[in-house]
């Protein structure tokens, strides 16, 4: 006989008790429930189990703003890749649906924040992405524990929890080659030294190159690579066959490989980050949005906010795709262009796939996670600039011919869920570090679509220099007046 | 006795399960084949392994997923019954009644808490991740390349109306009446919505469906069954709604349309106690149209939970059949080890029973209207969330309107005379 469970979500088999334990352990709001026991992420998506945690949340004493339904994103009902490619994505529009979460009751009921605003701290990060997170942690451990990180919404709400994983030490310029391999480094022992299981895979990162061009690019790359002790070598698309066997052959030249990069699970960074953070006494406040800012003369004093006014001796600017937004705040201007990256998941079948395979030519890239699902993204030549988290049909379209011309067999899959996050895009691709308007006011923002993976490394760094040590270059050659100076060198291996 | 004598309910076909002969009526679902032949064990979950079957029978829970003619994860509920069709259980080794990998429920009976699991040293960590990975994943990747999908019908409509319950049948005809060229359009392979379970008196027969779909028609519309509306965008001032076509190898169906009328009716909730996932226990609806289409005889002993019209209503129908019923307010706890055997019910009477039918309340199914940008708010009785609206269906969105069980809970009379409304209003839009 099974157990006694009772299940909540009959997909992802989550329990009962797993609700209940997750909202007593601060995981309070629906997305945040979503997210921390994987209900509503399952094939149905949602459709038994909202009703079901919502009047669990309600009944265990969920403000009713923390039990607003869960994002609503297409597609509704599982549709497979090979049904998606019939469709001509140019004649369809660039129109968004879904994406922001919330509604009326958010007003009158809005989410409880995670603790009370303090008068003041000596450094208050804006911005509880990996970033925020991963630099508050890294001053702790350091001695430096009387930080507050002021989130607008709950953890993983922002590019953090909208990222496809991927951890990857293919670059082109040995400054991001150094920050990657040692990002790849802490994410191996991110489960261990964090306590929290994010499924660090390295299954190897496969970039496929379908003309003569893009073989050169990938070539250019490899001395570098190697006078790094990287393990890239360039392959024949045989030899790419028998690391994905399901890849079409003809449709590629050569490949670049390396099997030492890997793919993990971006939500639990957040929590282990934040729990070891606060062990030392570091605040995390969520659903807390800053609003303005006080300065006297080349100092930012105070940091106003929708909860009140908190007094600092450092800014640490880490709000990603909402940087320039902050910065603007300080009558800071920032070059950051904040710019949709749309991306789905598949139905969840059997480990198949080792690598992420990424082709370079139109930006696809596509891996499977701990879960079996196919996770992909694909970058949009065409897609403006600004905050915009809905998805399109255009994309699942765009996407689903790209991956079926890859991996044909991928056709028979169905997607169950799609949606976006923001790149956070620079001139040059390379991060805004250092000091920016005011002589106390860091910024950690700009770097584009592979903040995720540089985190752990740079927030490694950003610490050090900010409890005393001597500064890692990158804080003075990634300055904002880089652009100004006429000294910036473009990173151009980025996909997406 | 699986189903009900008469030559209505004759198996006239074989489907393949698991390599063994199964009798069938071509056209059933695949789920209801597997119920009258006494399988309602289809396969194991996703996590604990524990034992899956249907529960909803109308495409919305999933938990009937089964991998058909070498694809993995179709929902048996949706697939109908032809000769030869293969069917295998998933996510079990050696085989759903005896899965080895049960023994992850036990182990873990007190759930398994994945985020904290092995992260004591590094080997520890890397051997439970390459453990779970292969414990993970529900079915394997579908052997050969799929066939290329035909072209969309990329098509213009004057209104659609996604839906073909009473709310929606009732718009779609007060549409067509006004000579406005619409969309009907229902997942299921059949019109009627909940009038096919025939669980209550109120509201106009099911033979009505078919004037409908003839109205529809001679206003130069289309009845399209077996269309499930994936998302709601705009393309300009229309809505763009592309339908999935049930069925290997048929074409999308992109509609646009100035006026969307979302009659999308409920989903049904789980009821909540202990093995509330055994095989066996059913959403009254989903059970009821398999009574009323299929002959259905789904065991001996049924145990009703639930008050009011639809729970008398199914208990009506499983009577019919010659099943011994019996009506519950609450039950504690269900057991059995592959299908319910038995309930604990309030007060702790325990009782024999195979077959559980909740009629419970229903969630608004709100998806959709959300997707649109319509607003919704609490239904205090499911944990749902109805879609807001106005004087005939009025979202707040332009040319959004919505009507029936998506707004409010409402019988089929009543949810077939906000549809006329919302239909007349939309005609006037």
């Amino acid at each position: 006989m099974p157990t006694e469970k009772t299940l909540v979500c009959a997909c992802e088999d989550v329990t009962l008790e797993e609700v209940r334990s997750a909202f007593a352990a601060g995981h309070r709001d629906i997305e945040s429930v979503k997210r921390y026991t994987g209900l509503g992420t399952g094939p149905c998506q949602g459709k038994s189990c909202l009703a079901l945690v919502t009047s669990e949340l309600l009944r265990l004493g969920a403000a009713p703003g923390e039990a607003e339904p869960f994002t609503a994103r297409p597609p509704a009902d599982p549709v497979t890749l090979a049904a998606l490619a019939s469709l001509d994505p140019s004649a369809l529009p660039r129109q968004s649906a879904g994406g922001s979460w919330g509604g009326s009751a958010a007003d009158s009921f809005p989410p409880r924040p995670s603790g009370a605003l303090p008068e003041r701290a000596r450094v208050v990060i804006v911005g509880g992405g990996i970033m925020g997170l991963g630099l508050a942690y890294n001053l702790a451990i350091r001695g430096l524990s009387d930080v507050v990180v002021l989130e607008r919404g709950y953890l993983n709400a922002g590019a953090s929890g909208r990222n496809g994983g991927g951890v990857r030490t293919q670059w082109s310029t040995p400054t991001m080659i150094r920050l990657a391999k040692r990002s790849l480094e802490l994410c191996r022992r991110f489960a261990v030294d964090m306590g929290v299981n994010v499924w660090m895979r390295q299954g190897g990162y496969l970039f496929l190159a379908a003309t003569a061009a893009q073989v050169a690019r990938l070539e250019k790359n490899l001395p570098v690579h190697e006078a790094h002790g990287l393990r890239t070598r360039i392959i024949t698309p045989d030899e790419a066959l028998e690391i994905v066997p399901q890849l079409d052959a003809s449709r590629f030249l050569a490949a670049a490989w390396n099997p030492d990069d890997g793919v993990v699970f971006p939500w639990p960074f957040l929590w282990g980050y934040a729990s070891r953070a606060q062990a030392r006494g570091v605040r995390v406040l969520t659903f807390t949005r800053v609003t303005g800012f006080e300065s006297t003369g080349r100092r930012l004093t105070a940091l106003l906010t929708d909860r009140g006014r908190i007094a600092a001796d450092v800014v640490v600017n880490a709000a990603g795709a909402w940087s320039k937004e902050v910065a603007a705040l300080a009558g800071v201007a920032l070059p950051n262009r904040p710019t949709r990256h749309e991306i789905l998941v598949t139905e969840s079948t059997k480990p198949w796939l080792g690598p992420l395979v990424s082709v370079l030519e139109d930006g696809l890239y596509f891996s499977q996670s701990q879960r079996g699902e196919i996770v992909g993204g694909m970058g949009d030549p065409a897609e403006p600039e600004g905050i915009e988290m809905g998805s399109t049909l255009r994309f699942l379209a765009r996407f689903a011919r790209a991956i079926t011309a890859c991996a044909p067999r991928t056709g028979s899959l169905r997607v169950v869920r799609q949606w976006a996050g923001c790149y956070d895009v620079t001139p040059d691709n390379n991060p805004i570090l250092g000091p920016a308007g005011f002589e106390n006011f860091l910024q950690l923002s700009g770097f584009v679509g592979h903040g995720f993976m540089m985190a752990p490394a740079v927030t490694e760094l950003m610490a050090a220099w900010m409890s005393g040590e001597i500064p890692d270059p990158i804080f003075e050659r990634f300055t904002v007046d880089r652009f100004a100076r006429g000294n910036a060198v473009r990173e151009d291996f980025i996909i997406g | 006795m699986p189903r009900l004598p008469g030559p209505r309910f004759a198996t006239d076909c074989t489907i393949d399960v698991d390599g063994r002969p199964v009798a069938a009526r071509t056209g059933e679902s695949v789920a209801v084949a597997l119920l009258a032949a006494g399988r309602a064990l289809i396969a194991r979950s996703s996590k604990y392994h524990r034992p899956r079957g249907a529960f909803c029978l109308a495409g919305s829970c999933h938990a009937c997923l089964a991998r058909v003619d070498g694809v993995p994860n179709q929902r048996t509920c949706r697939v109908p019954c032809r000769p030869g069709l293969s069917v295998e259980s998933q996510n079990a080794l050696p085989s759903a009644p005896h899965d080895v990998l049960g023994a992850v429920d036990h182990l873990y009976a007190h759930g398994l808490d994945h985020h904290h699991l092995m992260t004591w040293n590094s080997l520890a960590n890397r051997a439970a991740v390459a453990f779970s990975r292969r414990l993970a994943g529900t079915g394997t990747l579908a052997g050969g390349t799929p066939s290329r999908s035909p072209p969309p019908s990329d098509e213009r409509f004057e209104a659609v109306v996604v839906g073909g319950g009473p709310a929606g049948l009732a718009a779609a005809e007060a549409l067509a009446r006004s000579g406005r060229r619409v969309l009907l359009a229902d997942a299921e392979p059949a019109l009627g919505g909940r009038l096919r379970c025939t669980l209550s008196r109120e509201g106009p027969p099911l033979s009505w469906a078919a004037e409908v779909a003839r109205s529809v028609s001679a206003a130069g519309g289309t009845a399209a069954l077996g269309h499930t509306a994936f998302g709601v965008w705009r393309d300009g001032e229309c809505f763009l709604v592309p339908f999935r076509a049930e069925g290997p190898g048929a074409p999308i169906l992109l509609a646009r349309t100035p006026r969307l009328l979302l009659a999308t009716g409920t989903w049904a909730v789980p009821p909540l106690f202990a093995r509330n996932d055994l095989p066996g226990i059913f959403a009254a609806r989903g059970l009821a149209r398999a009574l009323v289409e299929d002959g259905l005889v789904p065991g001996e002993r049924a145990l009703v939970l639930g008050a009011g019209p639809e729970s008398e209503g199914v208990g009506a129908l499983l009577a019919r059949t010659g099943m011994e019923v019996r009506a519950a307010g609450q039950v504690e706890a269900a057991h059995g080890a592959l299908r319910l055997e038995g309930a604990t019910l309030a007060g702790g009477d325990r009782m024999a029973c195979d077959t559980l039918a909740f009629a419970g309340p229903r969630a608004p199914a709100s998806d959709l209207a959300r997707l649109a940008g319509a607003s919704v708010s609490l239904d205090p009785a499911s944990g749902g969330w109805f879609v807001r609206a106005g004087a005939g269906g009025a979202t707040g969105v332009t040319g959004l309107r919505v009507a029936g069980e998506v707004v409010a809970r409402v019988n089929a009379a009543e949810a077939a005379a906000a549809g006329r409304l919302a239909g007349e209003a939309a005609h006037a839009d």
